[in-house]
């Protein structure tokens, strides 16, 4: 089992950083985090054929959401006016991007997440609108999901992201790690708001539970995550007092419901195989199943978290064309 | 987050030393080598590591796990009284964390390299890692050195204003457009544009938003129309009345006030150890950025040395010496914390027609030579000499500063096409209102827009050497300043702590600091 150097590198980097973040108090060293994170400023001047740029959508919670367009034959260069100019297509998808970080690290511009971004507006041809939303432990559940459903709201009231062919806006939710958990959520939320959501795409999702499963037994401490650390951030995001089988961690659990007779979106589910909570994951998909609902898991028995930052592994390969067709057969 | 618009003031540490008197640049050949051996994939995700270093650093990064799971008592302090410096230099990192610890590690690492392939094998086996010291890296030498601490505006030609308002959109469009035709020269076109906006500008909300800021760059660019490129009014406001309103601006946004706090954070650490320091200012004002150091100096451990503080500003017309009156201001809180103070005032209506003598720099003396936004007034260049940034550079140099703390915004307003000009400064400009309105409301915050104004009026209205604001973004002074002999230091985590700190006492709603390369940026979303 091999991990490319450099991949091993920047997620050992990430460990060694977030050891030195969280804080036995269950306090989260805020400055020292946002001073090693690396980000990047949207950037209106395309590269590689994806411009961006950054809207406030929520001036009471200073909710920003960082928005990548493919830049046009027509406007190479778009201006200041250009930014919301309606999307040019039949159906042109629109991917609601939740960044990971366990619900406390990372933001919409860190470098990591704007790459990521980029590669998804080529390779589904869509909009991608990358949330910031607010991070534990300083703002515990349901504050992401709350912002996360703000931006729903935002992204399906633009006139200038609608479809021609039905003009509503096609919207799919996707996320890593924490940000899949979030997407779940959303989804959850907006059909029960009647909105339609065409996918969820949930990448190494974070869930968990209070039982401990044989996977992270097996795994723990082994692939640069530790229980202890999982247990941190539940304990961090979680109101007080909760333990992990509340639903916001352990949907499809005791206190779950289930989506039977919910109009949910097919999801596609990434899970790694070298991912201490995949047994969590693995029966998220079953709880999905179990309700009726399409899914599709993508299981990449030798990928550790972290394997889709990096173009140079077949895993990061084999999902992309996975998304790519799972946001085009919506065509 | 910060996502920052291009109204960000960014707080930037570089300078730079060398120990002979002729430094010369790295040789460009050697600059581009060690370029391509940069590992392009963590590069992206925002760390220079190179290649060939990559499985060193692996290794550094196993001990240090290996350290901190030895020592949690290390960790600890690792986690919260360490400064940590430059993140994106990885190699570095790790190192200076590594040097943190004093114990080998003697606990078996999970993963071993494969010196075959590059990549390393996951191993469920316990090995022993080899046991060696933590290698003691030292990266910031104390002598001769010179800091540039550069506070820069960051313009990535990002806009974030979704305008709801068509008419905003529309004056945008024939801003652009009046713009053009400028560019091209067709006057008259222009003359006709600028009516029809007059004109929508009624229609439009010009309290707030790009109405407001829209209305400068009309008045603007109808200057540059009727009155030509020769300045005249508004480089012509007196010095008396651009120090009001330079501290107007001072007090209704935050970011002079994190300029002056990160500046005299990095030269009170540059003094650290000297007992007869001298500050050179290259435009005093009213010494706003003064006394937190001279109190500073006053708390240090040791007790403060003898400060001399050299201030250049323009001469007073009407026979005040404004300059000494600061300077005695100065000295009056300084004897009252018990620092030994002397002031010397020079009067200079350029920056270029300062001579080093004039400073009177004592050679057993530290110097920290601080510039807040005057070095790209340098930048218009006079075909009949040197250009006076060379010039200027030079002879700071020739000082052997100990420290040199640039401040500038962080703009590309020096672009030969008036068009690009433009462009960049509408949306520059327009973020830095937008900034201003999420300040807590100033009495007077009228008159720090005044300030702004200015600005750009002189960005558009000016050519030649009327034009000074000739803002240049934070890579080019970088280059500069390299070229010009001086090393960059590196602000770290410390720093960067304490002015995010701050800034939470200023009440300015959406602003934050990041870390880039060695340099802390203030931004602000919009």
């Amino acid at each position: 089992m091999v991990v490319p150097l450099n991949t091993w590198v920047l997620i050992s980097s990430f460990k060694l950083a977030y050891n030195l973040l969280r804080r036995p108090d269950g306090t989260f060293n805020r400055h020292l985090a946002e001073f090693l994170d690396r980000k990047v400023p949207a950037n209106l001047n395309p590269v590689d054929g994806v411009f961006s740029f950054d809207v406030l959508i929520d001036r009471a919670t200073g909710l920003l959401c960082r928005i990548y367009r493919p830049a046009t034959a027509e406007e190479p260069e778009p201006n200041i006016v250009e930014l919301e100019k309606p999307v040019v297509g039949d159906v042109v998808p629109v991917i609601i991007f939740f960044h990971g970080g366990s619900f406390a690290h990372s933001s919409a511009n860190s470098a990591i997440y704007d790459t990521l971004c980029r590669r998804l507006v080529g390779i589904c041809k869509a909009v991608v609108v990358s949330v910031n939303y607010r991070r534990a432990p300083e703002n515990r559940y349901p504050c992401a999901y709350d912002d996360g459903w703000t931006a729903f709201k935002w992204v399906n009231s633009r006139s200038w992201l609608q479809s021609r062919k039905d003009s509503k806006v096609h919207i799919y939710l996707a996320g890593d790690s924490s940000g899949g958990n979030i997407a779940h959520h959303v989804a959850a939320q907006a059909v029960e708001s009647g909105i339609d959501v065409l996918g969820n795409i949930l990448l190494n999702p974070m869930f968990g539970g209070q039982e401990r499963t044989e996977s992270e037994k097996r795994l723990d401490g082994k692939y640069f995550v530790t229980l202890r650390d999982r247990d941190w951030y539940w304990r961090a995001f979680l109101p007080e007092g909760e333990n992990r089988d509340h639903p916001a961690c352990n949907p499809f659990g005791p206190n779950g419901r289930s989506l039977e007779g919910i109009k949910f979106p097919k999801s596609l589910v990434v899970v790694a195989g070298l991912d201490l909570i995949q047994d969590w994951q693995l029966a998220y998909v079953e709880g999905l199943r179990k309700a009726g609902k399409e899914v599709k898991l993508l299981y990449m028995e030798q990928a550790t978290i972290g394997f889709y930052l990096l173009p140079n592994n077949n895993h990061f390969h084999t999902v992309m064309d996975e998304i790519s067709e799972f946001v085009s057969s919506d065509c | 987050m910060v996502l920052y618009d291009s109204a960000t003031l960014g707080g930037s540490c570089s300078g730079s030393s060398s120990s002979s008197s002729s430094s010369k640049p790295p040789p460009l050949q050697q600059r581009q080598q060690t370029q391509q051996d940069i590992d392009g994939l963590l590069a992206g995700a925002g760390y220079r590591v190179r290649s060939s270093e990559l499985r060193k650093v692996a290794q550094r990064l196993e001990r240090l796990e290996t350290a901190m799971v030895n020592s949690p008592a290390d960790l600890s302090q690792l986690a919260s009284d360490t400064i940590h410096y430059n993140p994106s230099d990885l190699a570095s990192w790790v190192d200076s964390l590594l040097s943190e610890f004093t114990q080998p590690p003697t606990c078996p690492s999970e993963f071993i390299m494969d010196p075959e392939t590059n990549q390393t094998v996951v191993s469920d086996a316990w090995t022993t890692a080899e046991p060696h010291m933590p290698q003691v890296h030292q990266n910031i030498s104390y002598e001769q050195q010179s800091l540039n601490n550069q506070l820069t505006v960051d313009n990535q030609l990002t806009v974030v204003t979704a305008m709801e308002e068509d008419s905003g959109i529309r004056l945008v469009h024939m801003l652009m457009t009046c713009a053009e035709c400028v560019q091209r020269g067709d006057f008259s076109l222009a003359t006709s544009c600028l009516e029809d906006m007059q004109g929508l500008l009624t229609r439009v909300n010009t309290v707030c938003g790009i109405g407001k800021v829209a209305g400068h760059f009309i008045d603007a660019l109808s200057r540059r129309i009727f009155q030509g490129i020769g300045g005249g009014s508004i480089n012509g406001g007196s010095a008396y009345e651009n120090e009001i309103l330079y501290h107007h601006f001072y007090e209704a946004c935050p970011y002079l006030k994190f300029a002056h706090f990160t500046a005299n954070q990095a030269i009170l650490e540059a003094f650290d150890g000297h007992d007869c320091v001298h500050v050179v200012d290259f435009n005093l004002m009213h010494g706003l950025q003064w006394p937190a150091l001279i109190q500073a100096l006053a708390l240090r451990p040791g007790g403060p040395p003898l400060l001399r503080l050299t201030g250049i500003g323009p001469p007073s017309p009407d026979g005040r010496d404004s300059l000494r009156e600061i300077g005695l201001r100065l000295a009056e809180l300084a004897r009252s914390v018990n620092v030994r103070f002397a002031f010397r005032g020079v009067a200079a209506s350029r920056l270029e027609d300062v001579k080093p003598w004039m400073l009177q720099v004592n050679p057993k003396e530290s110097v920290a030579v601080n510039s807040i936004m005057q070095l790209h007034r340098l930048l218009g260049s006079d075909l009949n000499r040197n250009s006076p940034i060379e010039t200027v550079l030079s002879w700071i140099r020739s000082l052997n500063p100990k420290i040199m703390t640039v401040v500038e915004q962080e703009a590309n307003h020096n672009q030969p096409g008036f068009l690009d000009r433009f462009t960049e400064a509408l949306h520059y400009y327009s973020t830095m209102f937008d900034s201003l309105e999420a300040c807590t409301v100033q009495p007077n915050k009228g008159l720090a827009e005044i300030y702004i104004q200015r600005e750009i009026a002189n960005v558009v209205s000016c050519e030649g050497s009327a034009r000074v604001e000739r803002h240049e973004p934070l890579s080019k002074w970088r280059t500069r300043l390299s070229g010009a002999g001086f090393r960059p230091l590196h602000l770290g985590s410390n720093a960067y702590k304490q002015a995010s700190m701050l800034l939470t006492l200023f009440s300015a709603e959406g602003y934050s600091v990041e870390e880039n390369d060695g340099c802390l940026t203030l931004g602000w979303h919009s």
